[in-house]
């Protein structure tokens, strides 16, 4: 009988655990599970964040989101990221299998650094939205001259 | 206890990691009318050279490859390189030659159109 909540977590971070290890032995096996398909659907969508140095990139994943779905809001170090994917089920049909849902997501990052509100850059390809947010001055790295 | 964590460790270090690219399952929609099946799957990132769609004896096999060149260093990387993998069986029903296959916003639309033969008819029924 479980008395706790903090029990069954424990269960759940053991089977990760193990899970893990598994994956590790055979990583050719089951390749579906290298990013475990429970952790997309918490907190919105994926996403990476590079430092190019004067400037940062981020790349966020969102299949079947259209441009005008998507809002981007930035402000200091402060990057709020939302949209929504609408049902895309055509007219007339009947469906067999529907696994890709409709979503609808807000994210906020804290940036490891101040960007320019004025420069940011946004684009769509294949489902992938890429922001290039630069540096403000302050923030970009300088080359010192020794005298 | 302390050699336990010792032995984790070291896993988690190991050298031999495989450098292979994850292979995924895409998620897929799967709707059918009279006239066509059309799959839909989601591809993020994949770009349309790097999709392969082949059907062979009933198999329709879905491929596809996400390549990202990073540069920079990676504050956070929550995804990368993977490999789209799924087989699906297809009637024998569907008309080969007229598949169509579009890619819009990093979702794969396969329109599968059913042969004449296998459409759905009215039939008359003339007096006598």
């Amino acid at each position: 009988m479980w008395t706790r909540w903090s029990d069954i977590d424990r269960m759940f971070q053991t089977m990760d655990l193990l899970h893990n290890r598994m994956n590790r032995l055979f990583p050719e096996y089951g390749g579906s599970s290298a990013i475990p398909a429970w952790a997309v659907t918490q907190g919105g969508p994926r996403t990476n964040l590079y430092d190019l140095g004067d400037s940062l990139e981020m790349k966020v994943e969102v299949p079947g989101v259209e441009k005008d779905a998507l809002n981007v809001k930035v402000q200091g170090n402060y990057l709020e990221i939302s949209g929504s994917r609408k049902s895309d089920a055509p007219e007339g049909y009947s469906s067999h299998r529907v696994e890709r849902g409709t979503t609808s997501f807000t994210r906020s990052f804290t940036l490891p650094s101040d960007v320019d509100t004025g420069k940011v850059g946004a684009q769509l390809t294949n489902g992938v939205l890429t922001l290039t947010l630069s540096k403000l001055e302050a923030a970009k790295p300088k080359q010192i001259t020794i005298t | 206890m302390s050699e336990r964590t010792d032995v984790v460790k070291k896993d988690q270090s190991m050298p031999e990691r495989s450098r292979e690219i994850p292979a995924v399952v895409p998620l897929v929609d799967i709707y059918e009318n009279d006239e066509e099946i059309l799959l839909r799957a989601d591809m993020p990132g994949v770009e349309k050279k790097n999709i392969s769609i082949n059907i062979d004896n009933g198999k329709l096999s879905l491929g596809g490859i996400r390549k990202f060149e990073s540069k920079g260093s990676a504050q956070w990387e929550e995804f990368g390189d993977v490999e789209y993998q799924r087989t699906f069986s297809v009637p024998q029903t569907i008309d080969i030659e007229k598949i169509v296959a579009e890619l819009k916003d990093g979702v794969l639309n396969l329109h599968l159109p059913k042969s004449e033969a296998a459409k759905p008819r009215q039939i008359e029924i003339k007096a006598a």
